[in-house]
């Protein structure tokens, strides 16, 4: 098949793609973060116990505790009582798993179609 | 001789002129175990103990195993092919040659972010170390942490900067450090030495023992990463070993076997001796466990020698996230995937020099800015999905070159076993993130989908055909 | 002023060196060498030197 020559890249062309991958990169990250959106919260139940016993605490825990300096439950209550929430909606997980999987297909199929050109290229000669 | 085909079979490999200036042939084993411990250790020192926040500490002991077998796939399969390929980029010029150019480019990006993420979540740890250094020792003031972090970034690019030999040694150095000292308060807490002020029974009892369920054991899974993240970083170093068919498999194999063993160690003193509740809280409780650890032993030495072990183990591995990153992303220019100006060599120090000063900023922007766990999360994402893509490459490499058709440095054995194992804990891991973190998860993806269709109608024009393929190989079978 | 102070400014200070000394090798670099000097490093270099040792010089 025709050898492929690829064009040379300008100075100015190289610098633009490098913004547009960076703008890309931090998008990612900050926009959940500036929407709100992003996860990972623990939350303490309204009404949650101050005290070791109503914290549930057995002797040995309470021991630790005061080696560490800390003498005074309400000091670490909420780190004791603090809960992750695991409900969700079977319809968000089914939504992931789409966009996964849809993501590898695109990709393997789109690869797949540069391999074999690549493969042409080096061994038919 | 400006546009080069490397593909032409009298030239195959060479520079123009025979003016090479390539990466430094200068690594032994030892040095491919420190790249890839080093960057790893971290994780026994701080972040793993999310796992514990995640469903308590046995689903942390749970999540620990699963994800060393996790590895274990990782590092056997890692093994084979990158003993065969023997190149700068790791798992990106792997997926080069086996898969295609598009996934290629998505695997450069997943390694450059995992480990950028990675190297700025140590950043971040040292300089929230070194102000409690400063709390201890009776500092009045708010020590500002900010030049401390950047300090410890700038450094270890200047190593980087100034050679791969220095600066692997130094790692090596450290990490021996640090690996000791875990070694150390296991047998000085555990009865082996004095002793024993192991409270297990009484700390994990009743509700303390499974406070989540098994669902908890199922979140947990999404930290457990965390103890091993970065190890398949050792394939980074795959053009500067001096005999990478077989340093690679040894280094590699042998560092997902200390990470076992300190792993294990790890979680046995740390739930000994801390509330779950307190050892699962990395934000407000206990931000380096070990050290915590140590505090509880009332033993000075201990907590010097923990302290000093945190310190280094946070250095060593923003210093192999910065080597690693920045072959992953020379790799990239090289090929053209990225702009080709990346791919240039120092002609004194033999380093990817403008790919290490390049993320250097990058690094700085997220270590200043943005929160721990969402950095954390940023990188365990980009790691998993590299993960997953393993097994899909080690299938069909094995598929495209059967056993026999060329030399591999190491063949892992039970094939295809490891891939399918591997696959599957991706395929829960993904499910523990999607608990805690799915929008992240989403957004990560969207990121990567965009990049992809920017690569593919876009940037790959800028690539030559037939010159990416740069093994000796034959043509792979079905094609 | 605590020892401590003094270390945020040492740690400034020794930021800025190791900064300076990387962007200053970096463009004395670059304006030394060419380009295409700079930019030669080829991916399976090891593995053209095997072949190479094999058969023919490359």
């Amino acid at each position: 098949m025709a050898h492929y020559v690829a064009p040379k890249q300008g100075k100015l062309s190289q610098l633009f793609d490098v913004v547009v991958l960076m703008a890309l990169t931090f998008g990612a990250l900050y926009i959940p973060m500036f929407l709100g959106l992003a996860g990972g919260v623990k939350t303490v139940p309204e009404g949650a116990g101050q005290t070791w016993e109503a914290m549930g605490q057995n002797a040995a825990q309470i021991a630790q505790y005061n080696a560490l300096g800390f003498t005074d439950p309400a000091a670490v209550s909420d780190i004791i009582n603090a809960r992750y929430d695991y409900s969700f909606s079977m319809t968000a997980l089914l939504v992931m798993v789409v966009i996964i999987v849809a993501y590898y297909v695109l990709m393997l199929k789109f690869s797949e179609t540069e391999y074999r050109e690549v493969i042409a290229e080096k061994f038919d000669k | 001789m400006a546009d080069f085909d490397i593909a032409s079979k009298e030239r195959d490999g060479m520079g123009p002129h025979g003016t090479n200036v390539g990466l430094l042939r200068v690594l032994g084993p030892a040095h491919v175990w420190a790249l890839g411990v080093g960057i790893v250790l971290v994780g026994e020192y701080m972040g793993w103990n999310f796992a514990v926040g995640k469903g308590g500490a046995y689903a942390a002991l749970v999540a620990c195993w699963f994800a060393g077998i996790l590895y274990t796939c990782v590092a056997m399969i890692d093994s084979e092919v990158t003993s065969t390929v023997a190149a700068a980029g790791g798992q990106y010029t792997q997926a080069k040659h086996i898969v295609g150019p598009l996934m290629a480019f998505n695997v450069g990006l997943y390694l450059v972010f995992a480990y950028t993420m990675l190297e700025a979540a140590n950043a971040i740890t040292a300089g929230y170390l070194i102000s409690e250094v400063a709390r201890l020792s009776g500092f009045e003031g708010t020590l500002d942490q900010r030049p401390f972090i950047i300090l410890s970034i700038m450094f270890l690019a200047w190593l980087n900067y100034r050679g791969v030999l220095a600066t692997l040694t130094f790692n090596l150095v450290i990490t021996a450090i640090a690996f000791t000292a875990i070694i150390i308060l296991f047998l000085s807490t555990t009865g082996i030495v004095g002793t024993s002020i192991m409270q297990h029974a009484d700390l994990m009892s009743g509700s303390a023992a499974l406070p989540y369920g098994w669902i908890g054991v199922l979140a947990a899974m999404h930290f457990g990463l965390w103890y091993y993240l970065g190890i398949e970083g050792t394939t980074q170093a795959a053009e500067e070993v001096r005999s990478p068919a077989r340093a690679l498999p040894f280094g590699t194999l042998a560092g997902i076997m200390t990470l076992l063993i300190a792993a294990t160690l790890t979680w046995y003193v740390c739930t000994g001796l801390i509330p779950w509740e307190f050892l699962g809280d990395g934000l407000n409780g206990s931000v380096a466990p070990l050290f915590t650890a140590a505090l509880l032993t009332n033993s000075q030495p201990l907590v010097w020698l923990l302290g000093v072990g945190t310190l280094f183990a946070t250095l060593a591995s923003a210093n192999g996230c910065i080597n690693d990153a920045s072959r992953a992303w020379f790799s990239l220019g090289r090929d053209k995937y990225l702009p080709g100006w990346f791919g240039a060599v120092h002609p004194t120090f033999r380093t990817p020099y403008r790919s290490i000063v390049f993320l250097v900023p990058i690094a700085l922007a997220f270590a200043l800015k943005a929160p721990l766990d969402q950095v954390v999360t940023f990188s365990i994402l980009s790691g998993l999905l590299n993960y997953t893509f393993m097994p899909l490459n080690m299938i069909m490499f094995r598929k495209k070159w059967p056993m026999g058709s060329i030399t591999r440095g190491y063949e892992h054995p039970f094939h295809p076993l490891p891939s399918i194992v591997l696959l599957l804990l991706c395929a829960i891991t993904f499910f523990a993130v999607f608990l805690g973190y799915g929008t992240q998860l989403v957004a990560m993806i969207a990121f990567y989908i965009v990049a992809s269709l920017w690569f593919h109608f876009w940037r790959y024009r800028f690539v030559n055909r037939a010159s990416q393929f740069t093994m000796p190989w034959p043509r792979p079978k079905g094609y | 002023m605590s020892i401590w102070n003094y270390a945020e400014y040492a740690a400034w200070a020794l930021s800025a060196v190791f900064g300076l000394y990387m962007v200053i090798d970096w463009l004395k670099t670059d304006s030394t060498y060419s380009e295409e000097v700079l930019t030669s490093s080829r991916e399976g270099e090891l593995e053209a030197m095997t072949e190479a040792q094999g058969g023919h010089h490359g």
